[in-house]
């Protein structure tokens, strides 16, 4: 039944629908470049605006249901589902339902896709200001397109509209990875990005139908509950929700499955703020957060979650360090911090892992944009031809220090609560002493990276060619809105509010924050200082040369430079096991199915050939054949 | 033995004989001769069978017509005049087997047989005949001869010679 | 007494096949041919006078007019064919052959 927020949560999927219609209906509009770009912005802007509207009215209602709780002892659930029959089965029940699902959890990420889309549309305007405008037109119908994919995933309250939308979100990256498709290596990122995550897909869509034919279900509510019920078997839980993670693992970019990201830097970088920083890749954060209760009831599964978390977050960390395109330092820093999340989410303490979602989404996005600024500026991705930046581009310089704080985890910046969070939670989960360890190497690394990036594009090094200047306000407001975003997201969950990140969440999520032991906030800081300064030590006043210390871990080095060989990995795993099977296929159907055929052939022709003797053209002989059936005639008839 | 047995033999003896050379003659003309023979042998069989008037037919049409015809024929396609070419072609052996066997064939179902005994009385008269080929039996004869007409038309066409 | 005629038809018959089937010139086998309408013919006439009827004169009749016909066409064939292929060799006319 709907109610005022369920109608706010379908308009909120609505308005960028709506847009995207409007856009992929009226090709004179999407001709028209600049407005398009507004129909687009008009599309997100609306979403944002009811998006926060809802959001700050579930925080109020919470408020007043906290002060319910307190002073009556119960509290009203604040969980609102409305939806619609969609596909009808036999009985009253339809078999599968579409709708929205309103609850903290939806709402803040609705808030903060609709934030993040609507500031990188806007960024858009400036940075793709030199493309043609049929061209922008269809950038803006992929970007409103993807809006409401993900807000749709966002709201949704069963697992098939969820898969809807997951593949539709899929879509709309790879075709805004492949935005310039007349670039080889763009086409390619995006079918690699396309079929890596279609083979976590695989994963989810199994995972999804095995759930429904044990339970009948794909609500997650009614699944929640028939799992509380103990109705299932472990085992199975165990495998069917496994299944519904490799869906996730493909979509967040988590180990083996990561190496679509780097590769999708190929498409425009407001392209890689929006979707593959702050909102696609966290869809399966995302995931596991909306199924908690089925990955909490699955023996061991999150613990599988976390170790793979945290190996992640170690891997894509190392790999950073060896880049040189500033764009994949970003994509695997994101592959790192998914691998955060996850590792969070592992360790029984989705709030941490969700705040860092939040988090992260702010200063990655803020990250990107303000590479863009400087690729925009200097024409190139080479952090290596960058350099002394900062003094040409004030503006962009600073944002972008503020957002590699940030995801350092320096205090009082917003990474360094969520970061804590999710340190602290697995700190006092059991069994996770070596994630822990993995977790905490990150850090060091990922500030010492992030402080090569620093240093490298704004400080270092000798000047660029040409003359960069600070972005035009169309992409510095965006940037000053998420700068602000990274340092004061972390008051979410800091007890300055009335109501706290825990309370907000209470009765759908255990969302107490961790506090951690009274060394962690100390240790943390203490290896993000450690990595910023050590970065800045080896490549701005060179204490030790980078070549010295790259030779140091020599065979290391060069296969993370390599990406550890995954890539090659698939190829040959490609080449090998589906060129292999149709070489076979093909030998199978040239010489048996084929050869069956030519066989069957060659023995008629011979026959034929063997049996043409008879036809000597001669009468006679015929005559020869006419008498001998006279003669059996003969026989058959009057043989005594 | 009575004489119609003993006519029976001779002019079988004849008729045997005669197509025996027939098929074995060397020089196609005197196998064309022998089968005159054998025509004639064969109308003097319809004679010891009552049957006057088709002896008489068969003399005229088959020992006078055919033989003429044939020899013509035989003028029209000698390539070298007066060569005794060979005459029997391989499968003398094989017809041979073939031509007994089918008379062994033939004589045991007639030897087997049950037969009537012998009839008596003389033969239908020509003018019965008639009678009944223009009877019971016009619709064939009529056909008969609209047949010989298209035939008499086929040879002329065929036989012509292009101008 | 039927029995002496029919075995001597069949004896011709007999004969006139051994002629088809091993005469070389296309105008021998025509006499074989010929041969074997005879015995046929005396086949009819024997049966007929054993008191089948009428009807076996009759159609002795015509099958003396058919076979005259036959003889007719077939000649012309023969000479037609000699004069495109210049031979009645029976075994030269193999232009059917498979």
């Amino acid at each position: 039944m709907a109610t005022s927020e369920t109608t706010l949560a379908a308009l909120i999927v609505a308005t960028p629908f709506a847009a995207a219609l409007l856009l992929g209906c009226c090709p004179p509009l999407r001709r028209a470049g600049q407005l398009a770009g507004v129909v687009a912005l008009v599309g997100s802007g609306a979403a944002l605006v009811i998006a926060m509207r809802l959001a700050s009215w579930l925080w109020v209602a919470a408020y007043r249901a906290e002060v319910f709780r307190l002073t009556r002892g119960f509290t009203p659930s604040r969980e609102i589902e409305a939806t619609l029959a969609w596909l009808p089965q036999a009985g009253a029940r339809p078999l599968a339902t579409v709708g929205v699902l309103v609850d903290p959890l939806s709402s803040l990420m609705a808030a903060l896709v609709a934030l993040v889309a609507f500031l990188v549309q806007l960024y858009s305007l400036g940075y793709l200001a030199d493309e043609r405008p049929g061209g922008l037109g269809r950038y803006y119908l992929y970007q409103s397109l993807f809006a409401f994919s993900m807000l749709g995933l966002v709201f949704s309250p069963n697992f098939l509209q969820l898969f809807v939308f997951w593949e539709l979100v899929g879509l709309c990256s790879y075709l805004l990875i492949g935005y310039y498709y007349q670039r080889p290596a763009a086409a390619r990122a995006a079918v690699k990005a396309f079929w890596v995550t279609k083979l976590g897909d695989l994963g989810l869509v199994l995972g999804i139908v095995l759930l429904w034919g044990a339970t009948g279900e794909f609500g997650f509510e009614a699944l929640a509950r028939s799992v509380a019920g103990g109705a299932l078997d472990p085992g199975f839980l165990t495998l069917t929700i496994g299944l519904v993670y490799l869906g996730a693992v493909g979509k967040s970019a988590q180990f083996p499955l990561h190496v679509w990201l780097p590769d999708a830097m190929e498409g425009p970088t407001p392209v890689s703020a929006l979707i593959h920083a702050a909102t696609m890749v966290t869809a399966g954060v995302y995931l596991v957060a909306r199924a908690f209760p089925l990955f909490a009831a699955a023996p061991g599964l999150l613990t599988v979650v976390a170790w793979v978390g945290a190996f992640t977050a170690l891997l894509a960390a190392t790999l950073a360090l060896v880049q040189r395109d500033i764009k994949r330092v970003l994509a695997y820093s994101t592959v790192s911090q998914l691998g955060y999340m996850m590792t969070a989410l592992g360790a029984g303490a989705p709030a941490a892992g969700f705040l860092h979602l939040l988090t992260h989404g702010f200063f990655k996005a803020l990250l990107f944009l303000a590479a863009g600024a400087v690729i925009h500026a200097v024409a190139t991705n080479d952090m290596f031809q960058m350099g002394r930046l900062a003094r040409a581009m004030p503006t962009t310089a600073a944002v972008f220090v503020v957002g590699a704080l940030a995801l350092a985890g320096l205090p009082p910046l917003s990474g360094f609560v969520s970061k804590e969070a999710v340190l602290a939670a697995v700190w006092q989960a059991p069994g996770l002493g070596v994630p822990f360890l993995m977790l905490a190497v990150t850090v060091f690394l990922t500030a010492f990276y992030m402080g090569r990036a620093v240093v490298l594009t704004f400080f270092g090094g000798s000047g660029p060619a040409g003359h960069p200047h600070d972005p035009p306000p169309v992409m510095a407001g965006p940037l000053w809105v998420l700068a602000v975003g990274s340092v004061a997201a972390g008051g979410l969950a800091s007890g300055r509010l009335p109501l706290g990140f825990a309370q907000f969440f209470a009765g759908h999520l255990d969302a107490t924050l961790p506090h951690g032991p009274d060394w962690l906030p100390w240790l943390s800081v203490g290896l993000a200082g450690a990595g910023l300064a050590a970065g800045a030590a080896v490549y701005q006043w060179g204490v030790v040369s980078p070549v010295t210390l790259a030779r140091g871990f020599g065979p290391l080095g060069r296969a993370a430079a390599q990406g550890y060989g995954l890539d090659a990995t698939y190829a040959a795993m490609y080449r090998g096991a589906l060129l292999g099977g149709a070489r076979v296929v093909g030998w199978i159907d040239r010489y048996l199915v084929d050869g069956v055929v030519n066989v069957a052939s060659a023995w008629t022709l011979r026959a034929g050939a063997g049996l043409r003797v008879i036809q000597t053209g001669r009468a006679q002989d015929y005559l020869y054949g006419v008498a001998a059936g006279v003669l059996l005639l003969l026989v058959i008839w009057a043989w005594p | 033995m009575t004489g119609e047995t003993l006519g029976l033999v001779a002019v079988a003896a004849v008729l045997v004989g005669a197509s025996v050379l027939v098929v074995l003659a060397r020089n196609l003309f005197h196998s064309v001769l022998w089968l005159a023979l054998a025509l004639v042998a064969t109308a003097g069989l319809f004679l010891l069978l009552h049957a006057e008037f088709l002896a008489g037919v068969q003399v005229l049409l088959y020992a006078g017509g055919v033989v003429t015809i044939v020899v013509f024929a035989i003028m029209l396609t000698e390539r070298l005049v007066g060569q005794t070419l060979r005459q029997m072609n391989r499968g003398i052996g094989g017809g041979a087997v073939v031509a007994l066997a089918v008379f062994g064939g033939i004589a045991a179902v007639v030897l087997r047989a049950p037969l009537g005994p012998a009839p008596a009385g003389p033969g239908p008269t020509t003018a019965a005949l008639g009678a009944r080929l223009l009877d019971d039996w016009v619709l064939a004869f009529e056909v008969l001869g609209v047949l010989l007409v298209a035939a008499l038309l086929g040879a002329v066409y065929l036989a012509r010679t292009d101008d | 007494m039927l029995r002496a005629y029919l075995l001597v038809a069949a004896a011709v018959f007999a004969i006139g096949l051994f002629g088809v089937l091993s005469r070389r010139n296309a105008i021998g086998i025509l006499l074989g041919i010929e041969l074997m309408l005879n015995a046929v013919n005396i086949n009819l006439v024997a049966f007929a006078r054993a008191g089948a009827g009428l009807a076996g004169w009759i159609l002795a009749l015509f099958m003396i007019a058919i076979t005259v016909t036959e003889v007719a066409v077939g000649l012309a064939i023969v000479i037609v064919i000699f004069r495109v292929r210049r031979t009645v060799e029976a075994d030269h006319l193999d232009l059917l052959r498979g």
